[in-house]
């Protein structure tokens, strides 16, 4: 029952409209609490004119299951190349004498234990794997569950596993394709629903080798908007908080503007949530035949109140692009720097390609990736329809938010960066032209606010009575990257984690998962199908309580509730009030 | 004992499915699990009846797999009653612990060797590794290395085993007879299928087990051909040299390209190709370049029709340690992890499969204690061990008779096996499944992580700053 003060501090908490306000904090057994009359403070941190803001939450970041794996494995050199930090960082001890960290590294890639702290070290206090494959998913809650102090979570693929689209070729009842759905969620704990590439990983694996929104697949004679329409109305009926989650077709495509248009309205007005949307923003236009799709992308999402964003910027440098589109990533495979890489079919399920790759600032097309990307986050109006990703590690490593943070609020380091750029590229974008810079509140929605409201995280992305007490809180300075490498306190459920960038405790963090109800019936449906074709029983498929305690190595179990009976399914997610915290 | 094995059958008849074991104990049954996993091979099949009887031996009576029935033939009554030992003499497990944790604190140089355990075991072993400063390395660290080398030179293209149940028409065996290590491999993979599965055997024998299967059609070719030449052409031909070209040179070679065209043409004209190899079946000490050149193939295939290879391999939890160090550190095995108290400017890991490979190490007397652990199967201390260095050995009770005295101090503490006597969770061999285990049993013994856990605890407190 200690009770924590954070004082004199300048607060950002959107989602309760408090927009830089001198605060003081006051916490206890992990809330937030209102301030006490006379009660004794135990813990008294001085955050004299630093910024507050909620703990970071990045809703799309590879962190777990069995591509992140293979990306580890097949780059030993992103390792090597991590060089040892000194050994005051590395070899901190708690109070009791015991080492805080074990050896883990990798930049690109970095090893469970390397992704907790550094995320930790930065301000953020939740991550979610983003592409989590049904069969592999007690896979993703091992890694996850490996990775310390943050929360976590997972969205769980559909949409090219073999039985949904056997059930839509065969017309089946809609009621049975959305307990499927319910019941795949549920099985596999996961927080939400992933589509990648809607129908193209299985047709890939039948050797199709391209598959746009209205065009059949080759087996199945089924669309990806058929999908993605079943999907949507689905999660809608299920009353899952975050909307359906969309890795669109045609990623990577010269011109897969007008398909990425078309897969946001395939939800036929419900919500959808188009993810690393900077990849499906390319024109065809000019001598070299790519071009920014950015302000066509920017309109369809202002115009569209159902769709929310994500980014996935890229970032300069060596990364490694680990996806379950296999269809795509054969295509890029070529490009592999280094040449090498990994792709695999997966268990009537999914698929996953491993692709390393180097965005080079004097490549014309990296050149206008990094452009497309800044220029979808300034054009786009809505701040709460938008969340800050690099999609780790496909745009680049989660640790360049810092940098990236600064290009969006300091349009002066834009421009010098810009200026290091193929020269064509410059040219050819609008970026020069943006002025806009973000403010720190446009900041703490992006990162923390709109995602924590996305994903139905009531008391979480927000600094009111009630909410957990995950907080950064940065020590304000003019240079915004080094502003948000460092927080100088970082508080996981009201414990002191960081300092400075450095850490002070190794608390076990959450998982994130949603249960909506289903009709238990479609059972027979699914043993069915896995005693006909898979190799796996369907007893072992569902993961217990028991279970997922012990891949989350004790951490807490933080079910999200399900929106209300009777909520309006089709209000813009943007405008619904954070509900009050318990 | 219990004891289960296959009708003898008619390699040129293909057999009836196998039928259920004739022999069966006098003890009745005390407890059956139903769809029980085993732990014994990582193909994990998880449709078996685990038979407990009352004299605590398991049997599985309506499962074919001579693996299972050999692995089961180890746990008996005796294993309620095994106490750890201390140079042969039988201690408290306070006792074996605190010596042991006394071993590993004072060691330069460990070795975790063995490390078959499951993915708890290996978390903790991590977390243990780290505390002592020790190398990782497994009971397969040869087989596995050579396919990670391979990988993290070229990269793969794999596929899974449901794929292969659905999908496959044509499967391609190379250089290995996969029943030998995983006896109900093709039970399972090509199960309950009135689809006909054509499967070639490519430098190597057709596999009994193989030809017990009644809707497969198996055929051999180039069965006694070098496995280097055999893919060293296959690959030149699926680059697009045309077969013509090896007409000018050595007959045997001509011949040699001449089927293996004819095999690209059938898999040009197949729906999905499934390559399969096994790392341990491979010629070392170079097996990494013929995997490589598997997977470059597959991929060779692939700009065309559709083809994964399968890659069989990793039991004793090899695979499972392998995939769970890799994610906790970054790096796959062999490995060795730093000391946390490491000196300023050391690399935290080191990753190098040749100079920690456990025959390297004991041959060239390079560790001053070893970590054996065995939790399935009974493998004793390797051979090549210095009768001078110290050994502590986490196993099932079976064990314990096999520890010879040593001249130097043994701690043996009995474990359960996962799956046997407690829960767990390992990876099948195609990786993209974590099954969980149930225990067919429940006789009272430590796991290899509780052990594990307590001994980091030792060891970090005894280095701890007062």
């Amino acid at each position: 029952m200690t009770l924590a003060r954070l004082a004199g501090g300048i607060v950002y908490d959107p989602a309760n409209g408090v927009n830089g306000e001198r605060r003081d904090l006051y916490f206890r057994d992990g809330r937030i609490v209102d301030a006490p009359q006379g009660a004794h403070i135990d813990h008294d941190y001085d955050a004299r004119d630093m910024i507050v803001m909620a703990g970071g939450i990045d809703l799309h970041s590879h962190i777990g299951g069995g591509k992140t794996n293979l990306s580890r494995l097949l780059l030993p050199e992103d390792h090597r190349n991590d060089a040892p930090r000194d050994a005051a960082y590395e070899a901190v001890r708690d109070p009791q004498g015991r080492y805080l960290r074990m050896p883990s590294c990798g930049v690109c890639t970095p090893g469970t234990l390397a992704t907790g702290y550094r995320y930790a070290e930065m301000g953020y206090t939740a991550a979610f794997e983003p592409a989590m494959i049904a069969s592999n998913a007690r896979h993703a809650h091992l890694e996850m569950g490996d990775t310390p102090i943050i929360d976590h979570g997972a969205y769980v693929m559909l949409g090219n596993d073999e039985l949904l689209l056997q059930m839509l070729a065969a017309r089946a009842d809609f009621d049975r394709l959305r307990d499927y759905i319910g019941w795949t969620i549920n099985s596999s704990r996961a927080l939400g629903v992933k589509v990648v590439n809607p129908g193209g990983i299985s047709a890939f694996k039948f050797n199709q080798r391209s598959l746009d929104v209205d065009e059949a697949h080759t087996h199945y004679g089924i669309t990806p908007r058929d999908i993605l329409r079943t999907l949507t109305r689905a999660l809608t009926e299920l009353r899952v908080p975050h909307p359906l989650h969309v890795h669109a077709s045609n990623l990577g495509v010269p011109g897969n503007v007008a398909s990425t248009i078309a897969t946001m309205d395939a939800a036929d007005g419900l919500p959808i949530h188009v993810t690393h949307i900077q990849f499906h923003s390319y024109g065809t236009e000019g001598p070299r035949k790519f071009s920014s799709g950015a302000r066509e992308i920017a309109e369809a999402v202002n115009a569209r109140p159902n769709v929310t964003i994500d980014v996935g910027q890229i970032i300069f440098g060596q990364t490694v692009t680990a996806s379950g589109d296999t269809m795509m990533q054969f295509k890029n495979a070529p490009l592999a720097q280094p040449r090498k890489w990994v792709l695999g079919d997966i268990e009537c399920d999914a698929g996953c390609g491993v692709v390393p790759f180097r965005y080079r600032e004097q490549s014309y097309v990296n050149a206008l990736q990094w452009i497309i990307g800044l220029e979808i986050f300034l054009l786009v109006d809505d701040p709460w329809r938008v969340s800050m990703t690099t999609d780790h590690p496909n745009g680049g490593p989660f640790t360049s938010y810092p940098h990236l943070i600064r290009l969006l609020m300091d349009k002066s380091f834009r421009d010098e960066q810009l200026d290091r750029l193929h020269p064509e590229a410059k040219v050819a974008s609008a970026l020069p032209e943006l002025k806009r810079e973000l403010s720190l509140y446009e900041i703490a929605i992006i990162t923390r606010a709109g995602p924590a409201r996305l994903l139905g995280l009531n008391d979480r992305g927000q600094l009111g009575t009630g909410a957990a007490a995950d907080i950064a809180v940065y020590r304000n300075d003019a240079d915004r990257e080094r502003m948000f490498t460092s927080p100088a306190y970082v508080f996981k459920d009201g414990t002191l984690v960081a300092r400075d960038g450095n850490l002070v405790a190794t608390p076990t963090g959450g998982i994130h998962y949603v249960s909506p109800d289903y009709d238990r019936g479609i059972e027979k449906t699914v043993r069915a199908y896995a005693d006909e074709n898979l190799v796996g029983g369907f007893a072992h498929t569902a993961i217990s309580d028991d279970e997922i305690c012990a891949c989350c190595r004790g951490g807490r179990l933080l079910p999200v509730e399900c929106f209300e009976h009777g909520a309006d399914p089709t209000a813009p997610r943007a405008a619904r009030p954070a509900a009050s915290p318990p | 004992m219990h004891d289960s094995s296959s009708p003898a059958s008619n390699a040129a008849q293909p057999a009836a499915p196998a039928a259920p074991s004739a022999l069966v104990s006098v003890s009745a049954s005390v407890s059956v699990t139903r769809d029980w996993t085993c732990p014994f091979c990582p193909l994990l099949c998880d449709d078996i009846e685990a038979c407990v009887r009352d004299d605590q031996t398991i049997a599985a009576p309506t499962t074919d797999c001579a693996r299972l029935a050999q692995a089961l033939t180890h746990f008996s009554a005796a294993d309620s009653h095994c106490q750890p030992m201390l140079d042969g003499q039988p201690v408290a497990r306070e006792t074996a612990l605190a010596r042991a944790a006394q071993m590993l604190a004072q060691a330069q140089r460990p070795l975790f060797g063995g490390c078959a355990t499951d993915v708890a075991g290996a978390r903790a072993l991590y977390e243990l590794a780290a505390n002592c400063g020790a190398i990782l390395d497994t009971l397969h660290g040869e087989a596995l290395s050579a396919a990670t080398l391979a990988l993290q030179d070229r990269g793969a293209l794999f596929t899974t085993l449901s794929e292969v149940r659905s999908r496959a028409d044509l499967l391609i065996v190379f250089g290995c007879a996969p029943g030998a290590r995983h006896p109900r491999f093709y039970e399972r993979t090509l199960a309950d299928s009135t689809r006909a599965r054509n499967i070639c055997f490519v430098a190597c024998a057709i596999d009994p087990a193989a030809s017990k299967i009644a809707h497969a059609h198996c055929e051999t070719m180039l069965e006694h051909a070098s496995p280097y030449d055999v893919l060293a052409v296959w690959s030149a031909l699926a680059e697009g040299r045309n077969p013509a070209a090896f007409e000018s040179g050595p007959a045997d070679v001509a011949q040699m390209a001449a089927q293996l065209a004819a095999l690209l043409s059938r898999i040009a004209a197949a729906r999905y190709t499934v390559l399969i190899y096994e790392p341990a079946s491979l010629p070392q000490p170079h097996a990494a370049l013929l995997i490589e050149a598997l997977h470059r193939i597959v991929k060779a295939l692939n700009r065309t029709t559709r083809a994964g290879a399968l890659g069989l391999g990793g039991a004793d939890g090899a695979l499972t340690v392998n995939q769970t160090v890799t994610w906790l550190s970054g790096l796959p095995l062999a490995t060795r992890v730093a000391r946390l108290d490491r000196p300023d400017g050391a690399a935290p890991l080191e990753h190098d499969p040749y100079r920690y490979r456990t025959a390297q190490l004991l041959a060239a007397r390079e560790i001053d204690v070893l970590l054996w652990v065995t939790s399935f199967e009974p493998h004793p201390l390797p051979d090549a061990l210095d009768p001078q260095v110290p050994a502590i050995v986490l196993g099932p009770p079976a064990l314990a008779s096999r520890i010879a005295q040593r001249a130097a101090p043994t701690v043996f503490i009995p474990v359960a096996t996962p799956g046997i006597d407690s829960g767990g969770h390992l990876f099948r061999l195609d990786t993209s499944v974590v099954a969980p285990l149930t225990p067919a049993r429940h006789v009272n013994l430590p796991g290899v992580a509780e052990l594990a856990a307590d001994l980091a605890e030792r060891v970090g407190a005894q280095r701890r700053p007062s």
